[in-house]
């Protein structure tokens, strides 16, 4: 009895055992790879664009990539990020933002804050993740100098000339040109920006001559943008000036009008179809008028043999 | 007894034995059976539900799935077909294709058919391998609808269901489209094809219908590359020129005369002066608005492009070289 | 002449006809309405499948409903063109075949379009093409023709019907149900044969014979249109106007033949549908055969010689794929209808219908050899696996709309010809009329 008793409660825990554990090993199977997050490695980038208002774009690149697959990355979602200035043991924040869906939190930092600048002129930005339990924190630091470009498109002896001139200010006020610095002259296009110079700024002064055959929008009108990026001291800047330089000589498309695939036809064709038409349905309507005429003579005339 | 004893206790063994396996079995399957019907469940639900998932880590370490968002910003920023008639605004759109770097990764054709949910065989940009004579070299020659300047599809088309736009873009109109299939018959470039059966993605009603997506199709219409003017609209490249992974499709405006691949921002008539660009089949006086650069200078070797499934490759039996090379043994 | 007694006469012969249904003609229309069953039947799988179920695919987007288009429209045109000519130069022996090539302008007329419905993917927005025409397609074009073609052949037929009605309606010794009489009387518009509602008559039959040459012409142009104004290999080709207006004027001729024999035989009319119909019809359908030849040959001969590489692939489709096609077509379908009519020995009825049967079926396989190769050797290559997708092959559903529409077209015919007698009745009043006048005429020369 006993054993009866011990054989069937053991068979059937084990039969709940199973189950259970089926149940376990079915969802195991239908989401395959568990996520485990420790063969993840994060990619954490921190980068500062100066925009042409004189603001400041703080970017950071949050994504987690997979150690063994490297084309396999999840973007991070949510995840707070904060920026700060900092100098020494003094740290002023200057903002904070979320990742967005693909892992991207961006803070601009408007033209009026006053930065801390360290002895030789850098300021000196963290953009912190403070972590969580399962998420390491990380932070990245870089060390900018605050670079001001100045773009001047004019015609010198009707020559389209483009004049660029980088200094930094310091905090007295005091305008000093930089040494050398690689930028890059675009013209701006619908989709992206065409390259049509790179130099090195001189003694603060960048001078080039504008080519004569790049045509602009419809009005003539293009953007000049100048733009030093990766710059090991000033990171990346860009400014930009609208100018009507473009010849715009691409003689456009003459509206196609009254072609064989326009909305309207040539107009022969409404010409030769109306007359064709006109022709043969008026020959119709003579023919159906006399037929009538047939009908009310042979009506009257059975009239007649009645009476 | 004493005998009696260790028979019974083997017998009872061997029935607990075999009850026991008995039921092992039976629970594993009748289990198994109800966890195949689950996941089927989720597997239908999952498959009705056409809004792709992004998959997204938190700070917290747990993997969500969100709705992705369309990138061309549909529905909000949906064209009307009436207002697709009239073009972007003082553009001409135009492609080059640089023939010397295609090697047939076939990339442009994937991100094109999952941005137009495109089934399988069903290619607005086709990849075809072209060899001009049997001694002539073969070359891998992407071939999207060439939107020419003067199409012979708009000309024939009864109801003005497909029309060229001011900016050159030629699209079709499914809500007008009759499906008398004239306009497939007078394409020279085999660019359009035809719905011929039902499909369930017809039924899509998810995404607006607008004649720069081209989604959802509509049974009994002709459908074809359209240039991707939704993307275009949010200052996108094509789907195909952004899928390349070797940067063989330019799109630009020749207006401003600048082209880009995504990477290399060039002017359109610097390139096509400089590589020699031409247009496929210019003699047919239809004009092309797709430029191609000869392949000289290549940068892969031509069997690098066999990398893909057989029935792929079976396409291109009827080319001189791949006769050869099946010859030689080398497919 | 007693044009009363001449009247009674007449009706008395062909009333058999028209009063009853024998067991044969049963038969016959049970038959075809069989046949025209199983093909609603394919209509509808097609309506809820999708074009999905024919053979149609990619490349070969046009198929047998286009071709079948084209021949029945090509033997529309045909047979307007043949009775127009015929009823404005006043040929003697018109009068037998008149009404039966009438008959066939019309009834092909309707059957043809019914094709290329079948063909439009989206038959829902049929009305499309008149909300939103567009006048520089071809396909509006060959809408027009055809509709504005349709009306004037039914007003033309109609026309033709008058005289007869009247004839019917007067008589009362006719044993037809009463709303048949209700409809003669109807539909003879007062006729009562006076001499100025007859000149009246007259005249607008002569204008409309004009009409109708003039629209077969046109018409059939405009669908030759639809192909050679394309940059297809084998349809970009400057002839292809006339060319189709010769070959349909073959097989329309084919076709008319072929009915002469059949309602011959069947209504037992040899005293009317005489041997030098035949003859004459075969003589027409030996120039046409020899018209047809040169064209053909024009050409693919051109194509052979200049050999373009595209023009060279079509040939090596046509010669590799189609081969036995192409020899009936344009070898057999040509010169075996030259060798019997050519010969005074050969030509009997029998035989001069044989050749019209070849004929007729060397036409449709010429149709099919302009539509299907060309789809099959594009300019770029087809380079895809699906067979279907490289060859085109039709399906059970394509060829039972086909015989469907055969049989629809033969019912038609049946039907209409038990409402009106197949010789016009008025066409023999009138020619013996103008006998009697040609006697007197030369009695009084005689006498003078």
């Amino acid at each position: 009895m006993k054993n009866t008793f011990f054989k069937y409660s053991f068979l059937a825990s084990f039969i709940v055992l199973l189950l259970v554990g089926n149940k376990n090993f079915a969802q195991d199977k239908i989401k395959e790879e568990e996520f485990n997050l420790s063969k993840y490695k994060t990619i954490y980038k921190f980068n500062s664009l100066k925009q042409t208002d004189n603001s400041r774009l703080l970017e950071v690149s949050l994504v987690v990539q997979n150690k063994k697959n490297r084309k396999d990355k999840i973007p991070v979602f949510k995840a707070d990020i904060d920026f700060y200035n900092v100098l020494g043991d003094e740290e002023i924040l200057l903002g904070s933002a979320q990742t967005s869906e693909e892992g991207i939190a961006k803070y601009s930092v408007p033209a009026t804050q006053q930065y801390l600048v360290d002895e030789d002129g850098y300021i000196n930005l963290i953009a912190r993740f403070n972590g969580t339990e399962e998420l390491k924190g990380k932070d990245e630091d870089i060390a900018v100098k605050d670079l001001n470009l100045e773009l001047t498109l004019t015609e010198i002896d009707s020559v389209k000339t483009v004049i660029v001139k980088a200094f930094t200010i310091d905090s007295l006020g005091i305008k000093t040109p930089i040494e050398e610095a690689d930028l890059i002259v675009s013209v701006k296009g619908m989709l992206s920006n065409m390259p049509v110079e790179e130099g090195t700024i001189e003694e603060g002064l960048f001078e080039y001559e504008f080519p004569n055959d790049i045509p602009g929008d419809d009005d003539g009108d293009l953007t000049v943008v100048v733009s030093i990026e990766d710059n090991d001291d000033f990171g990346n800047i860009i400014q930009e000036k609208s100018v009507n330089w473009g010849i715009h000589n691409v003689t456009p498309l003459k509206k196609a009008k009254n072609t064989l695939w326009s909305d309207s036809a040539p107009l022969w064709m409404y010409i030769v179809l109306t007359i064709l038409l006109v022709g043969v349905w008026a020959n119709y309507i003579y023919t159906i008028f006399n037929l009538f005429k047939i009908k009310n003579e042979g009506q009257k005339l059975e009239v007649t043999t009645e009476e | 007894m004493k005998d009696k004893k260790p028979t019974k206790n083997t017998t009872d063994r061997r029935n607990f034995l075999k009850l026991g396996l008995a039921s092992t079995v039976t629970a594993v399957a009748g289990s198994s059976l109800v966890s195949c019907l689950a996941s089927d469940e989720e597997g239908s639900a999952a498959h009705s539900h056409e809004q792709e998932k992004m998959r997204l880590l938190t700070p917290e370490g747990k993997i969500v799935e969100v709705d992705a968002k369309n990138i061309n910003g549909y529905p909000e920023a949906l064209i009307t077909p009436k207002e697709s008639r009239s073009g972007i605004p003082n553009r001409k759109f135009v492609m080059v294709i640089d023939l010397a770097r295609c090697k047939n990764a076939r990339k442009c054709v994937e991100g094109c058919q999952k941005a137009h949910k495109l089934d399988y065989n069903e290619e607005f940009m086709k990849v075809q391998l072209l060899q001009d004579n049997p001694d002539g070299s073969p070359y891998w020659f992407p071939k999207p609808c060439f939107h020419c300047d003067e199409p012979p599809c708009v000309t024939v088309c009864p109801t003005g269901a497909t029309f060229k736009r001011e900016d050159n873009i030629v699209l079709v109109d499914n809500d007008r489209c009759i499906g008398c299939k004239f306009c497939v018959t007078s394409c020279p470039y085999s660019a359009r094809q035809f719905n011929w059966g039902h499909k369930a993605k017809f039924e899509d009603k998810s995404e607006p219908y607008s004649p720069e997506t081209s989604v959802p199709a509509a049974e009994g219409t002709v459908m074809k590359c359209d240039f991707c003017p939704d993307m275009l609209r949010e200052g996108k490249l094509p789907h195909c020129a952004t899928s390349c992974p070797m940067g063989v499709i330019y799109f630009g405006d020749k207006n401003e005369d600048i082209v880009t691949n995504g990477e290399e921002t060039v002017r359109f008539s610097t390139l096509i002066e400089e590589r020699g660009g031409y247009r496929h089949l210019e003699h047919l006086g239809t004009k092309p608005n797709v430029y191609y650069l000869p392949a000289v200078n290549r940068q892969f070797p031509l069997e690098r492009g066999f990398n893909v499934d057989e029935d792929i490759i079976e396409r291109y039996k009827d080319v001189p070289y791949v006769q050869k090379l099946k010859k030689e043994g080398k497919i | 002449m007693n044009l009363d007694k001449r009247k009674r006469e007449l009706v008395k012969e062909f009333s058999p006809t028209l009063e009853h249904y024998s067991l044969k003609t049963k038969l016959w229309i049970g038959s075809l309405v069989a046949i025209i069953l199983v093909g609603v039947y394919a209509f509808f799988v097609q309506l809820i499948n999708g074009h999905i179920v024919t053979g149609m695919r990619d490349n070969v987007v046009w198929g047998i409903y286009i071709i079948n288009f084209i021949f029945f429209v090509g033997i529309s045109y045909s047979g307007a063109f043949i009775s127009g000519i015929l009823h404005f130069f006043k040929t003697p022996w018109k009068n037998s075949v008149s009404r039966i090539v009438e008959l066939i302008t019309v009834l092909s007329l309707l059957i043809g379009p019914i094709f290329i419905l079948l063909c439009i993917g989206r038959l829902d927005r049929l009305h499309y093409i008149f909300l939103y025409p567009r006048i520089q397609s071809p396909i509006t074009w060959d809408i027009i023709a055809i509709m504005t073609d349709l009306v004037g052949c039914f007003i033309y037929l109609y026309l033709t019907f008058i005289p007869d009605f009247a004839i019917l309606r007067d008589n009362d010794d006719i044993k037809v149900s009463q709303w048949k009489k209700k409809l003669y009387r109807f539909l003879a518009m007062n006729y009562q044969d006076t001499k100025s509602q007859r000149e009246r008559l007259h005249k607008i039959t002569r204008t409309m014979s004009v009409m109708v040459i003039v629209l077969a012409l046109v018409a059939y142009t405009v669908l030759a249109w639809i192909f050679s104004l394309t940059l297809q290999p084998g349809w970009n080709s400057t002839i292809f106007a006339p060319y189709f207006i010769v070959a349909g004027l073959y097989s329309g001729v084919g076709v008319i033949i072929i009915a002469m024999y059949a309602t011959r035989k069947f209504f037992h009319l040899e005293r009317h549908i005489r041997k030098v119909h035949f003859v004459a019809a075969g003589i027409v359908l030996l120039v046409l055969s020899l018209l047809f030849g040169y064209f053909t040959f024009s050409e693919y001969f051109a194509r052979w010689f200049s050999h373009k590489s595209t023009d060279g692939q079509l040939l090596h489709t046509l010669f590799s794929g189609y081969f036995w096609e192409f020899i009936f077509a344009n070898y057999i379908g040509v010169l075996i209808p030259i060798f019997i009519l050519f010969f005074k020995k050969f030509r009997t009825i029998k035989s001069i219908t044989f050749a019209a049967v070849i004929a007729v079926l060397g036409l449709w396989l010429n149709r099919f050899l302009i539509v299907v190769p060309t789809l099959e050797t594009p300019y770029l290559p087809i380079q895809d696996t699906r067979e279907a997708f490289v060859h085109y092959s039709a399906t059970w559903v394509e060829y039972a709309l086909s015989f469907a529409g055969i049989a629809a077209f033969c019912l038609l015919f049946t039907l209409l010809i038990k409402l009106v007698p197949i010789i016009p009745m008025s066409g023999i009043i009138d020619y013996e009329r103008e006998q009697n006048k040609r006697k007197k005429l030369k009695g009084k020369n005689k006498n003078k």
